[in-house]
C-alpha cells in the first residue's frame, strides 16, 4: 500500500505544476457529478436570462434583422398600449401582497394544528395538504371558473340560498382581480403548510418542556419559540411564494382568457401578449427585465428582514 | 504557502473563470448575428396552457377572428366596408368556373417528408375538420407517393398563433401552414414566409379572387395561398324561436328587429334562464364588431394611415353593442368575457337564441344535431348587412431546398383548390377563395354574407392596434366608458402606430 502511495507520488502526472491538472485531480470528480445540473442550468436558465437581458436593447426578429435601440424597449414597455404594463404592474403587487400574506398565515396556522398530532395523523393531513400541489394549475384553475360562474357556478347557488343577488365574479372589471385572489387564497398552500410542519417538528422538545415547566401557554409557546425558530423556514416560504404570485399566469389565462377589460392583466400575461400577440420580442424581454429587478429587490428585502441567527 | 498550493486553482477561482466564461459565451453568441434558431428566452411561460379549442368548426372561424388585410386598403376606397368586399367575393359566390386543372400532382421531383400545421386539426380526427384534412392529405400522399405529409394541428387562439409563429420562426419543423391573414404581415416582415408568385399558373390567378391577393401582397410579391373567407353571420337557434313562437324576420331585418326578438327570446325555461343573444369578445377576434360597424364606420381608413373609429357612426355602433346588455337585458351576466366553449355548450343547450360567429361552427352545430339557421347581421345606418372577417391562408415556408420547397407549395395549392372538396366533399368551412370553389350547406349560407363583409387589415401594426380596441370595447360592455371614450382614447396611439412604416 504504501509503496503504491510512493509510486503515485513520484509519477510525472503527480509532479506536474500545471494549475489545472492540480486542480482537476483533486476536485474533477465532484465537478463530473454536478456538471450536468449545472449544464441544464446553464442551457435553460442562465443563457436565457443573459440573452433577454440583451434582446430588451435590440428590436429583435428570431429570423435576423434585428438592431440595437439602447432603452427604448423599457421606455416602450411602460408607455405604449395605453400604459397598460404598469396596471399590470400594479395589479400583480395587490395579488403578491395579499396572497402572500394569506398563504403564510394559512400555511402557518394549518401546520401549527398540525403539530402536536401524532406522526400517523400528521402524515395523513399533509398528504391531504399536499394534494391541490400535485394536481395542474390548469385544472384548478377551471375548477375555479366553474365556481365562479355567474349563472350556475357553486358560489352564487350558495349566495341564492340566502336570497342575495348572483355575484359577477369574473365578469365585473371592479370584482374580477379580487376574484383571482380569493381563488389562491382557498387554495391551501401545500408547499408552506408541509414546510412549517417539517420546521416545526424540528424544534427540539426540551424547548417546550421547559417552557411547560415555566408554566407558559400553547400561544406563548407558539409565540416565543415555534415562530422565532422557524424564522429560516418562514424566509423560505416568503420568498417562494412571492417569486411564485410575481409570476402568476396561468390562472389568470385561464380564468379569464380574453381579459376584463384591463383589470386582471399582471405582469406575465402582459409579457405573454407582447410576446405570442404583438410579436414584440425587444419589449417582451424589457418588460420580463422589469420583472426580474422587482423579484430581486422583493427577494433581498425579505432576507433582510427574515435574516437570522439563530441555529438549534 | 508552498509552489503547488500557489500555482492550483482554488475552486472559487475555477468558478468565477467558468461564470465568467459563460456570460462571455452568452454575450457573444447573442451578439452576433441574429439567425439563431430557437425563439428568444423571454420569461413567458408556456403557451401549453391555453384554452382548449372546439371542433373544426372554429378553424374556420378563426381565421376570421384573428384577421388581417383589409381589401379596403388595396382596392379603391370604399364608404362603408360592404363597398370593400363586395365585388370579388361576390363572384366567389355566384361562379361555379371550371376546375383549373390537376391540382394534386407534384412535379417538384421531391421524396420526403412535408410538415404541415393546420389551424384547429386535432389528431386522430378528433373533429370534422381534422377527418377532411386527414383524408385531403391522404389523397395527396396517394397521388404522389414518395411525398409523406405530416400534420401537426394548433388551436385556434392567441396560444395557438403563438405556437405557430415560434415554430414558423424558429425554421424548422415547419413546410406549410395554415394562418389567418394579420398575422402574415409579421411573419414576411421576418422572412418568414416564401413568396408564391413562382408556382402561381395563370389559371390560379384568373380563378383566386383579385382582391385577396392585395391581402397577401408585401413589396410586389404575393405570400401565401388565399384558402377561404369566412365571414361573421348571425346563428339562429330555431328550436328557441319555434319554442316561444317567434317568426324569423325577413332577412333584411334591423336592429330594432333584432332587439325585438331578443327581448321575446330571453326568458326563463325551468331553472335556466335563456338569452337572446351573446358573442365571443377576443382580442383576437371581430364576432362583436358587425354591430360597431353596421352604421357604416371602418376602424382604419381606406388606406390603413389613419385611425377613424373615432366618429358618431362608430359610436352609435358600439352602443348598439353596449345596449344589448345594459338597457335590453338579452344577454347573459358574462357577455363579455364569456369563453367560445361557454357559447357553443349554450348555443348546444338552447340557452341561447342568437349568435354572431364566423362559419366554421355552423358544421359543429349541425352534426351536434342543433336546428340552425344562418341570418345577415341587422341593418344599421349604412342600409347593407356588414359583416366582418378575416381570409384564411396556407402559407409555405422558405426552404433551400428547391424541391421540397416545391412540393410544400404544391400541397398548399391542392389544399386551397376547388378539386380537394371534389376529393373531400365538405372539406370548405367557409365560402372559398376561388371563384371555382362550390361550398356545402351549411357553409353556404355565408355565401350571401360574405360579400359584405369588413376584412381586417393585413399590416404589421393590427396585432398591436386589435389589442389597443379590445379593452375598450368591453369596458364599454360593462359600463365601464361610454362608446364615445371607449373609441376615441386610444385614437392617438393607433395613428402614431399607423404613421410607422
Amino acid at each position: 500500500m504504501a509503496d503504491t502511495n510512493i509510486t503515485q507520488v513520484n509519477s510525472p502526472a503527480v509532479q506536474s505544476t500545471n494549475p489545472f491538472v492540480l486542480f482537476f485531480r483533486r476536485y474533477g470528480w465532484g465537478y463530473a457529478f454536478v456538471f450536468p445540473s449545472f449544464l441544464a442550468f446553464a442551457v435553460f436558465t442562465f443563457f436565457p436570462v443573459i440573452w433577454a437581458f440583451i434582446i430588451s436593447f435590440q428590436d429583435f426578429r428570431p429570423r435576423g434583422g434585428g438592431s440595437w435601440v439602447g432603452l427604448q424597449n423599457y421606455i416602450d414597455a411602460f408607455t405604449t398600449q395605453n400604459g397598460v404594463f404598469v396596471e399590470a404592474l400594479q395589479n400583480t403587487v395587490i395579488y403578491a401582497v395579499v396572497t402572500v400574506t394569506a398563504n403564510i398565515f394559512i400555511g402557518l396556522f394549518l401546520a401549527s394544528l398540525l403539530q402536536p398530532l401524532s406522526n400517523k395523523f400528521q402524515t395523513f393531513f399533509r398528504a391531504a395538504y399536499y394534494l391541490p400541489a400535485v394536481t395542474s394549475a390548469v385544472i384548478i384553475a377551471v375548477t375555479w371558473r366553474w365556481l365562479f360562474n355567474t349563472q350556475w357556478g357553486f358560489l352564487n347557488f350558495l349566495l341564492g340560498l340566502v336570497g342575495a343577488e348572483p355575484v359577477r365574479w369574473l365578469s365585473d372589471p371592479d370584482i374580477a382581480l379580487q376574484s383571482i385572489i380569493l381563488s389562491t387564497v382557498f387554495t391551501i398552500p401545500a408547499a408552506g403548510v408541509v414546510l412549517f410542519n417539517a420546521a416545526m417538528n424540528s424544534i427540539p422538545k426540551d424547548f417546550y418542556e421547559a417552557a411547560d415547566l415555566e408554566g407558559a401557554g400553547p400561544l406563548r409557546k407558539w409565540w416565543s419559540i415555534t415562530l422565532p425558530l422557524i424564522k429560516s423556514t418562514t424566509l423560505y416560504v416568503v420568498v417562494l411564494y412571492t417569486i411564485a404570485s410575481f409570476e402568476v399566469f396561468e390562472k389568470v389565462y385561464i380564468m379569464v382568457p380574453s381579459g376584463v377589460g384591463n383589470s386582471t392583466q399582471t405582469i406575465v400575461t402582459q409579457i405573454y401578449q407582447t410576446v405570442f400577440s404583438q410579436f414584440r420580442y425587444g419589449v417582451a424581454s424589457a418588460q420580463a427585465m422589469v420583472l426580474f429587478v422587482i423579484v430581486v429587490t422583493f427577494a433581498v428585502i425579505q432576507f433582510r428582514f427574515f435574516r437570522t441567527d439563530v441555529e438549534y | 504557502m508552498s509552489e503547488e498550493t500557489r500555482k492550483r486553482l482554488s475552486r472559487r477561482k475555477f468558478v468565477a473563470l467558468t461564470g465568467g466564461a459563460l456570460v462571455a459565451s452568452g454575450i457573444l453568441a447573442a451578439c452576433g448575428d441574429n439567425t439563431a434558431t430557437t425563439a428568444p428566452a423571454t420569461t413567458a411561460p408556456a403557451a401549453t396552457t391555453a384554452a382548449s379549442t372546439t371542433a373544426a368548426a372554429t378553424t374556420a372561424a378563426t381565421s376570421t377572428t384573428a384577421a388581417a388585410t383589409s381589401a379596403a386598403a388595396t382596392t379603391a376606397a370604399g364608404t362603408t366596408a360592404a363597398a370593400t368586399t363586395s365585388a370579388a367575393t361576390t363572384a366567389a359566390v355566384t361562379t361555379s368556373a371550371a376546375s383549373t386543372g390537376d391540382f394534386i400532382t407534384s412535379k417538384s421531383g421531391y421524396k420526403g417528408n412535408l410538415d404541415y400545421w393546420a389551424l384547429g386539426y386535432a389528431a386522430g380526427g378528433g373533429n370534422a375538420f381534422s377527418k377532411s384534412s386527414d383524408s385531403a392529405v391522404a389523397a395527396f400522399m396517394k397521388a404522389n407517393p414518395d411525398i409523406k405529409v405530416t400534420i401537426t394541428g394548433y388551436t385556434p387562439d392567441n396560444a395557438g398563433f403563438a405556437k405557430v409563429v415560434n415554430a414558423v420562426q424558429s425554421g424548422s419543423g415547419v413546410d406549410a401552414f395554415r394562418i389567418p391573414n394579420d398575422s402574415l404581415p409579421t411573419l414576411i416582415q421576418q422572412g418568414a414566409i416564401a413568396p408564391i408568385d413562382d408556382y402561381l399558373t395563370a389559371d390560379d390567378k384568373n380563378d383566386i379572387l383579385p382582391n385577396l391577393f392585395d391581402l397577401v401582397k408585401v413589396n410586389g410579391k404575393l405570400y401565401a395561398w388565399p384558402l377561404w373567407v369566412p365571414p361573421v353571420g348571425m346563428y339562429m337557434n330555431l328550436d328557441i324561436f319555434k319554442e316561444k313562437g317567434v317568426d324569423l324576420p325577413p332577412k333584411t331585418w334591423t336592429y330594432d328587429d333584432f332587439v325585438a326578438i331578443a327581448k321575446k327570446l330571453t326568458f326563463t325555461r325551468g331553472s335556466d334562464k335563456v338569452y337572446g343573444f351573446s358573442a365571443l369578445f377576443d382580442p383576437g377576434g371581430v364576432d362583436s364588431w358587425p354591430f360597431i360597424l353596421s352604421d357604416g364606420a371602418l376602424p382604419l381608413s381606406s388606406d390603413n394611415k389613419k385611425y377613424t373609429w373615432n366618429t358618431a357612426d362608430a359610436y352609435s355602433g358600439l352602443k348598439k353593442v353596449t345596449d344589448l346588455a345594459l338597457v335590453h337585458k338579452v344577454t347573459p351576466p358574462d357577455f363579455g368575457t364569456q369563453k367560445q366553449d361557454d357559447l357553443l355548450t349554450a348555443m348546444k343547450n338552447k340557452l341561447q337564441a342568437m349568435w354572431t360567429r364566423p362559419s366554421g361552427d355552423a358544421g359543429t352545430l349541425t352534426q351536434a344535431g342543433l336546428n340552425i339557421d344562418i341570418w345577415p347581421i341587422p341593418l344599421g345606418k349604412s342600409g347593407k348587412p356588414i359583416s366582418a372577417g378575416g381570409v384564411g391562408l396556407i402559407a409555405v415556408t422558405p426552404n433551400k431546398d428547391t424541391a421540397k420547397q416545391k412540393a410544400a407549395m404544391d400541397l398548399a395549392r391542392y389544399l386551397t383548390s376547388p378539386q380537394v372538396e371534389q376529393d373531400v366533399p365538405g372539406y370548405y368551412l367557409a365560402p372559398g377563395a376561388r371563384k371555382s370553389v362550390t361550398v356545402k350547406a351549411p357553409y353556404n349560407k355565408f355565401a350571401d354574407i360574405a360579400p359584405n363583409a369588413w376584412i381586417t387589415p393585413s399590416i404589421p401594426q393590427w396585432t398591436q392596434i386589435r389589442t389597443l380596441i379590445h379593452p375598450n370595447i368591453q369596458n364599454a360592455v360593462f359600463g365601464k366608458m361610454t362608446p364615445e371614450q371607449a373609441l376615441s382614447q386610444p385614437a392617438d396611439e393607433i395613428n402614431k402606430l399607423l404613421s410607422q412604416s
